[in-house]
């Protein structure tokens, strides 16, 4: 009887959910941007497989947010970029694909849900992952040419974000060493220009462009990199930049450090 | 004298263990009236040592050959105290030191021993060294004393300007009051209490697998002597991260000496400690560790290559995958099969049984898993063979810090207050018995990260965590089951405690 019960409770929230599906389904492969308090679905699909949403206040949209590089803290506001998609099977919501989660100064009353049918996602290695010094990484083809690298951050964060950012390193430094480069500069950016997101204005503050750039300086001279070869320099107010590794988020690749590498 | 292994098999081939040549290779606890190594004893250090503990056999690999311990600098008193290394990473206790074998060395010289040194072998040097409640710690947690310098100074001795303040709050060993040794004493040092690490099995801590430590955000730290990078993986609070600055401070801060090794000696005991494997060999119930499939000992250690994810390679603990499906006619007793099945659940109960972890610094936070992310033992302890973090792994379980930890009245109390940004998980006022990492990186954010602990050889060195809080294996289970919330069965419990006593 329990059992039954369940399934129909679970059945219910599907279909509720469908609902909302219709109504977010004519805004597919839109980008929404909202700060909001994390809920935590405890779905279980084995490691790493619980669902983090988030609600935009405005729409009373709930999002799956699990996607993120960087996944919540429950008691934290989180700012949310993603692209809706279709798809809310694993979690109950519609899942934002690619999302971006940066968690805020900002307190929240944690909640978490039971999972209430949903799986959750079964945890697969993202396809921007390190991969151990065993494996050697291939040489860039020559002739060589200046390339630029990017990293994208979290909001006012400098943090290398794990399966993202340490991906990108990586692939600068192995560039970097691959064409012996004779001059590196480091620039760091940051979205210090206030923008209203839920209501509140957000902007970066006006010292995490330069901490960027020193961090990712420092993370270059750890990986060998001559310090003497690399010029460091930030900037506040950043644009949008419209590359391939940006994920087409154009906020969140606001809060870069680009790494320009000459052979 | 160096005595190869291929010698050593070819003796036992020809059976002609004569009792020389057996004592060079061989040696078992039934060989010798006592288990304790004292420093200057001058004995031969076999290829293969065996000895009993809790619940079988612990076998100490010298993959070397045996060496003659003679003037050697870890079997040596270089300092004053008339201590060696060999003194605190005794072979019977899996090369750390169990509190049993340190109150049986209490009872046996009446705390004349040199393991009972008043600079740490004591609660703090000041006190009346004839009274066992001086030594209280050492023999009741088998903890020795640290100071911590404090400020602390990074690994080029550059002080670090910490972003918290640290205050005493309660102190029963006087030693963080104290007007010589305390936090406010002409060399100001924080005093905190310790289990000392098994000095085995070392390619395993000192392996790398990736070029960057995921929790820091940063690539690996470089030594600054040799510029390599270093695996981050040793002492609890990764103060230093070679094995040459290991020998270097263990020798001022444990053996008293004033001086400095010379190279010569520092490569002796690196060379070593490099070459010793431990592990359980035989279990009193479950019978041989290596046996029907089952690769357990410490030989797989010896001969696997370290640094290796589970998930990217053997599983953790995959190594009693074989007594999943013990067949039906093998030759076992009902105990003994009923104890292999257990611990192959154990393992796959380590792997696969996930659990809710929550505020743990280091695991849920800064690295950008979530706080909770649901995980199973593995998460962390995900090294193939080892069960140590491929990455540094210096992370906060809360055995040191409230709420968290247990009640732990004969440790000191310390109030950390961040100056800058709070704690993630405890806010700006921390109050904690031993802040761990954060003595090294002067980081409130690290308060209560320990570096991970070895698995290995569990059965022959009670107690356990940095601390000392869990007196056996059931212990550190049900702290954890407490701590996450994990609701194990009483099955699941004693698998997990079978399979940790025969690592």
């Amino acid at each position: 009887m329990k059992n039954r019960l369940f399934i129909a409770r679970a059945v219910s929230s599907v279909l509720a959910v469908s609902g909302v599906l219709v109504g977010v389904a004519a805004q597919a492969q839109d980008i929404v941007q909202f700060v909001s308090c994390p809920i935590y679905r405890d779905a279980d699909s084995g490691k790493k497989s619980g669902c983090w949403l988030a609600s935009d206040r405005e729409s009373g949209a709930r999002y799956d947010v699990s996607k993120s590089p960087t996944k919540p803290l429950s008691d934290h506001a989180v700012l949310v970029e993603g692209r809706v998609t279709d798809e809310s099977a694993a979690c109950g919501s519609p899942t934002l694909d690619p999302v971006r989660v940066s968690v805020l100064d900002m307190p929240c009353t944690p909640k978490m849900l039971p999972a209430e049918g949903y799986p959750g996602r079964k945890f697969v290695l993202p396809k921007r992952n390190v991969r151990p010094l065993t494996e050697p990484r291939s040489a860039p083809p020559k002739p060589f040419a200046a390339k630029t690298f990017y990293l994208f951050f979290d909001f006012n964060r400098d943090f290398i974000v794990y399966q993202l950012d340490d991906y990108f390193l990586d692939r600068t430094i192995a560039y970097i060493r691959g064409v012996k480069a004779s001059k590196i500069v480091v620039t760091g950016y940051a979205a210090t220009d206030p923008m209203e997101i839920s209501g509140q204005e957000i902007a970066e503050n006006d010292r995490i462009a330069r901490i960027r750039a020193e961090e990712i300086t420092k993370a270059l001279v750890l990986l060998g990199v001559d310090p003497d070869k690399i010029e460091t320099h930030w900037h506040n107010g950043a644009k949008a930049v419209d590359v391939v590794d940006s994920d087409g988020l154009p906020d969140s690749s606001r809060r870069r450090v680009e790494v320009f590498v000459q052979p | 004298m160096q005595i190869r292994n291929s010698l050593y098999l070819l003796v036992l081939g020809v059976g002609v263990l004569s009792s020389a040549v057996g004592l060079l290779a061989r040696e078992s606890r039934a060989d010798k009236p006592s288990t304790w190594w004292a420093p200057n004893e001058g004995r031969i250090f076999p290829a293969e040592l065996d000895y009993k503990d809790s619940s079988g056999v612990t076998r100490t690999l010298l993959t070397d050959g045996p060496i003659d311990t003679k003037g050697h600098p870890f079997f040596t008193a270089i300092g004053p105290n008339g201590r060696a290394c060999v003194t605190c990473h005794q072979p019977a206790d899996g090369m750390s030191l169990s509190a049993r074998t340190i109150q049986e060395r209490w009872k046996a010289t009446a705390g004349k021993d040199p393991l009972f040194a008043a600079y740490d072998g004591s609660n703090c040097p000041d006190l009346p060294q004839a009274e066992r409640k001086s030594h209280l710690l050492l023999l009741d947690y088998g903890l020795f004393r640290i100071a911590r310098s404090w400020p602390p100074k990074d690994l080029t001795g550059k002080t670090v300007k910490p972003d918290f303040d640290i205050e005493v709050v309660r102190d029963p060993t006087g030693c963080n009051t104290n007007k010589k040794w305390g936090l406010h004493s002409d060399h100001p040092s924080v005093s905190v209490y310790r289990r000392p690490r098994p000095v085995s099995n070392l390619k395993y801590l000192t392996a790398i697998g990736f070029a960057y430590d995921p929790k820091s955000g940063m690539p690996l730290s470089r030594d600054p002597e040799t510029g390599k990078p270093v695996s981050g993986n040793f002492m609890a609070d990764s103060r230093v991260n070679t094995l040459v600055e290991q020998a270097r401070d263990a020798m001022h801060a444990h053996l008293e000496m004033m001086g400095r090794l010379d190279q010569k000696q520092v490569d002796r005991i690196v060379d070593f400690e490099e070459h010793l494997f431990t592990a359980q060999q035989v279990d009193n119930v479950g019978g041989k560790l290596n046996d029907s499939g089952a690769s357990g000992g410490p030989a797989k250690l010896a001969d696997s290559e370290p640094g290796k994810l589970g998930d990217q390679g053997h599983a953790v603990w995959s190594e009693f995958a074989a007594w999943e499906n013990i067949p039906k006619n093998a030759k076992l007793t009902p105990e003994q099969r009923a104890f292999r099945e257990s611990v192959a659940r154990g393992a796959r109960i380590f792997r696969e049984r996930t659990f809710l972890i929550s505020d743990s610094m280091g695991i849920n936070w800064p690295i950008g898993f979530g706080n909770p992310v649901r995980n199973a033992c593995a998460f962390c302890h995900n090294m193939s063979q080892m069960g140590n973090d491929v990455a540094p792994g210096q992370v906060d379980l809360g055995t040191t810090t409230l709420p968290f930890a247990d009640p732990q009245p004969d440790l000191p109390l310390f109030k950390i207050t961040c100056k800058d940004e709070p704690h993630p998980f405890y806010g700006r006022v921390i109050y904690t018995h031993d802040p761990g990492y954060a003595l090294t990186t002067g980081r409130c954010s690290d308060v209560g990260r320990i570096t991970l602990q070895s698995m290995r050889g569990l059965a022959a060195r009670a107690p356990y965590f940095s601390n000392g809080s869990a007196k056996t294996l059931r212990d550190v289970v049900d702290y954890y089951d407490r701590r996450y919330n994990i609701g194990y069965t009483e099955q699941e419990k004693q698998d997990l405690v079978n399979l940790m006593s025969v690592l």
